[in-house]
């Protein structure tokens, strides 16, 4: 489509254009309310915040914000497949790679990460009795990274140059023989400059459970949410890491001409092994924190501890060890040879030993207790059959021989969006009714909430069940079309309906917040009966919460204490507290890495070498501040 | 929560019952017919684990949920029970044991490798396969190549040598039997075994850009005595 404006004129496909005009008028439905209602002392208070709170709350709120993007080209992907032969708006050919690639690393970087960070970074702090993340300025750090990633991938779509390799950037298509343009470097540099905030987000929250538990939280008393984030955050710090080598690789070879991953000295497969053992770990780095909220809200809501706690945590521990075993399984069909396709099947089949240990214990927690059917259990009660299904089918995919058939195929895409959704979307959606208290000092509304949960939950077995049976028939994954011959219309056609599901279910989610927040009845401190920590604190939490410090004696604290009918103990010996204090450093930090990488795209070098410059001078700024000065001689910091 | 279980067992015998004419799980060749059995064996086992799960489920649900007459009920404290968690440790155990001997032997024997044979064996016909953006090229024993047309003698072990001569392709007959990739760096080697006479489609299973949905070839299993006129006629 062409526009012709002042004289100019620009090519741009509709699909573009529409994305600008919807984008400027929700852009202007929002600046008129911000000023109407004057809202710029909230957003300045926002930007400058390094409270875990809020922090939090920023990272759920964009990560739904990515989370309905991505979800949206969900919906167009289905439209397109929904027929045979089907010539959906644009969405064929590069469209459809662009589609698929965007809704991919969408999800997991920008969607389903941040939301987990979110609600660890709300969470944590109240189950453990610290007053902040240890490093509250890093977090902030960390969150601003998450947003300039964000807005760099997002932002190539808007100049038509999204990327369409994949979420895997497999090499060689991802290196510059394959795709010259820009396209490939958003993916490249969008991913890495989050994975970077994403990184110090794991090591703040590994320092704050080791060093910033109120007395008497030891290790074998700290909730199973806390306990699956100390694992996850491990987990983020080894794998994450070799990602970041792995696109540094890449942007060599697209940039510099190196050549890793092609050539007769490279080897695409090299990019394979690498991605991998970042991917695969990813996986249970999206699950693990969502085993941990089920494990909190599955107890709360039977009025019982959780049946084998010891065992909960030790097989938390042993599939985030798996998980660095397993890779490559990714790639059966590479040619590794008849030993390492072996060895990788019986490794990959042992991860289902602990995931099972889990699911039996979920299941004894709620044999004889009291079960109350509140919205965030539903949510995990949903999650127990739905999320077994998805592990049986991944016993089948560790079978090496029988994997050649199923490898790259439909049954592959319903396998892991069968755990995906399962554990991670129902942990995030179960997350934030449960704590929404916490964050917002309001109850979500329940009716609503059952509508959000049943349209999501059939939705979601509506499109990804038939989806096997469409594997099964041959239908590879990342193809935009089929023959009416090829017998996938009608499990296709199903797995449409579905999504379209899910995606009303999404908006009665909306229709919760927006009802919620209109009617602003304040909740107390305990709407849920709860059983930890977060539920003495005030909601929405305070800045300045745990003063005085509670004295733990025992697993489920809260629980304890309301049996014995008294309060809880405190004190005001305790270890040293972090100390939040506003600062606009973080996102002027993140704004000029994202100017930088931005140049770099383009290969402006002299640019962004000026942004280099302007980064560098920040982090001597930021050496020279010390917020804790006030507090000296308080003896509060030390 | 029962609406959820129905539903799912639901789909479950629909699977179940529909599958005779599901491409993968009723291949033509006895590659595939090992992987099928691979495939039916595991689903069979790991119904087993869904059977009991759902069961659990669905029980503890309906019994322990909170009604009027329940309410003031006070669930007994319990920290756990070894011998019930050893029991749900070792039956997975040995249920994956049971799966892993058949994985192994079949896997052994199947998993496409760099090294060709040497000299061809009796009954195999070697197919040397080329990947390119977007097209596929087949070369019989006799030098003769055809693009996007893949004719096979039947009963033959087929051994294909495959290589690209771009990027990753992957190379799928799914009414035959499992994919292999192909590289551009080196050559891998698969064999399908007693192919079935028959009319088939092959497709490209590693995303390899914009036409990759378009690579598809045909595949036609014809008469030993047919192959060989095929063959020849094609010089």
């Amino acid at each position: 489509m062409e526009i012709s404006i002042f004289g100019f004129s620009i090519s741009a496909p509709s699909d573009v254009i529409a994305a600008w005009i919807s984008t400027v008028i929700m852009g202007g439905i929002i600046t008129f309310y911000v000023v109407k209602t004057n809202k710029f002392p909230l957003i300045w208070s926002y930007l400058r915040t390094t409270n875990h709170r809020k922090i939090g709350t920023l990272y759920i709120l964009f990560g739904f914000l990515f989370f309905s993007r991505a979800g949206l080209d969900a919906l167009l992907i289905r439209l397109q497949l929904a027929v045979p032969n089907n010539e959906f708006w644009l969405f064929q050919f590069e469209k459809y790679d662009q589609l698929f690639t965007t809704h991919g690393t969408m999800m997991i970087f920008f969607a389903a990460m941040p939301m987990l960070l979110g609600l660890m970074n709300i969470v944590v702090p109240l189950q453990i009795g610290a007053r902040d993340l240890a490093f509250p300025f890093l977090n902030a750090v960390g969150f601003w990274l998450f947003f300039a990633g964000a807005l760099i991938f997002n932002f190539s779509f808007f100049l038509n140059s999204a990327p369409g390799i994949g979420w895997t950037g497999y090499a060689p298509l991802s290196t510059s023989i394959f795709t010259p343009d820009v396209n490939s470097d958003y993916y490249v540099f969008g991913v890495q400059v989050s994975g970077l905030g994403t990184i110090f987000t794991a090591l703040n929250l590994i320092v704050t459970i080791i060093r910033h538990r109120a007395p008497g939280m030891k290790w074998f008393r700290m909730p199973l949410f806390t306990w699956a984030t100390f694992v996850t955050a491990i987990m983020i710090l080894l794998a994450f890491t070799v990602l970041a080598i792995a696109l540094y690789l890449l942007m060599f070879d697209r940039m510099f001409g190196t050549k890793f991953f092609s050539g007769p000295d490279g080897d695409p497969v090299y990019w394979q092994h690498l991605f991998w053992i970042f991917g695969h770990p990813e996986v249970y780095i999206l699950a693990l924190p969502a085993f941990g909220i089920f494990s909190d809200i599955i107890p709360t809501f039977s009025g019982k501890r959780i049946f084998g706690y010891s065992a909960m945590v030790f097989s938390i521990v042993l599939i985030g060890f798996l998980s660095f075993t397993v890779w490559a399984h990714h790639m059966l069909t590479v040619g590794l040879g008849p030993l390492l396709n072996t060895f990788f099947a019986i490794t990959t089949m042992t991860i289902a030993v602990p995931t099972g240990i889990k699911i039996f214990n979920w299941l004894f927690t709620l044999q004889g207790g009291l079960i109350r059917f509140t919205v965030p259990m539903l949510f995990s009660l949903g999650f127990i059959p739905s999320f077994v299904m998805g592990g049986v089918t991944g016993v089948m995919l560790s079978v090496s021989a029988a994997d050649f058939q199923f490898h790259d195929s439909q049954f592959v895409v319903a396998h892991f969006h069968y755990v995906i959704l399962a554990s991670t979307i129902l942990g995030i959606f179960a997350g934030i009714y449960y704590y929404y208290p916490k964050m917002m000092g309001l109850r979500l509304d329940e009716t609503l909430g059952k509508w959000h949960f049943w349209l999501f939950l059939i939705g979601y077995h509506l499109t990804f069940f038939p989806m096997h049976i469409t594997g099964l028939n041959g239908m590879p994954r990342r193809v935009f079309t089929y023959d009416p011959g090829d017998g996938l219309t009608v499990t296709n056609f199903m797995s449409t309906i579905g999504a379209f599901l899910m995606g009303a279910g999404i908006l009665f989610f909306f229709w919760n917040i927006f009802k919620t927040h209109r009617e602003n009845e304040p909740v107390s401190d305990d709407p849920w009966n709860g059983r930890t920590l977060e539920w003495t604190v005030p909601s929405p939490s305070p800045e300045e919460t745990f003063d005085p410090m509670p004295v733990v004696e025992g697993m489920d604290p809260l629980w304890i204490v309301k049996k014995e009918g008294r309060e809880m103990r405190t004190t005001t010996d305790h270890r040293s507290t972090p100390i939040a204090r506003d600062s606009i450093l973080p996102v002027l930090m993140a704004l000029s890495l994202a100017a930088l990488t931005f140049c770099m795209i383009y290969q402006w070098f002299i640019a962004s070498a000026i942004f280099a410059v302007g980064l560098f001078a920040l982090f001597i700024v930021r050496s020279f501040t010390d917020e804790k000065k006030e507090h000296y001689g308080k003896g509060e910091a030390s | 929560m029962k609406k959820l279980g129905l539903l799912i067992l639901s789909g479950f015998t629909l699977m179940l019952s529909g599958c005779s004419g599901i491409n993968v799980l009723d291949p033509k060749s006895s590659t595939g017919k090992d992987q099928a059995y691979l495939i039916w064996l595991s689903l069979g086992i790991m119904a087993l684990v869904l059977i009991v799960v759902f069961i659990l489920f669905a029980y503890f649900v309906y019994k322990y949920r909170y009604s009027e007459a329940r309410k003031d009920y006070e669930p007994v404290d319990v920290e756990g029970n070894r011998k019930l968690e050893l029991t749900y440790t070792i039956i997975p155990v040995i249920l994956l044991i049971i799966l892993a001997v058949p994985t192994v032997r079949i896997t052994m024997e199947q998993s496409p490798d760099t090294s060709a044979s040497q000299k061809p064996e009796d009954g195999t016909t070697k197919i040397e396969v080329t990947g390119r953006q977007f097209e596929w090229e087949f070369k019989h024993e006799n030098g003769a190549s055809v693009k996007d047309e893949l004719v096979l003698p039947e009963d033959e072990d087929i051994e294909f040598n495959l290589h690209s001569e771009d990027l990753i392709h992957s190379f799928w007959i799914p009414e035959l039997a499992g994919k292999v990739d192909v590289f551009p760096n080196k050559e891998l080697n698969y064999v399908i075994r007693d192919v079935e006479r028959g009319e088939y489609e092959g497709k490209c299973a590693e995303f390899c850009g914009v036409q990759h949905t378009n690579m598809t070839f045909s595949v036609k299993v014809i008469g030993k005595e047919d192959y060989k006129a095929y063959i020849n006629d094609l010089k």
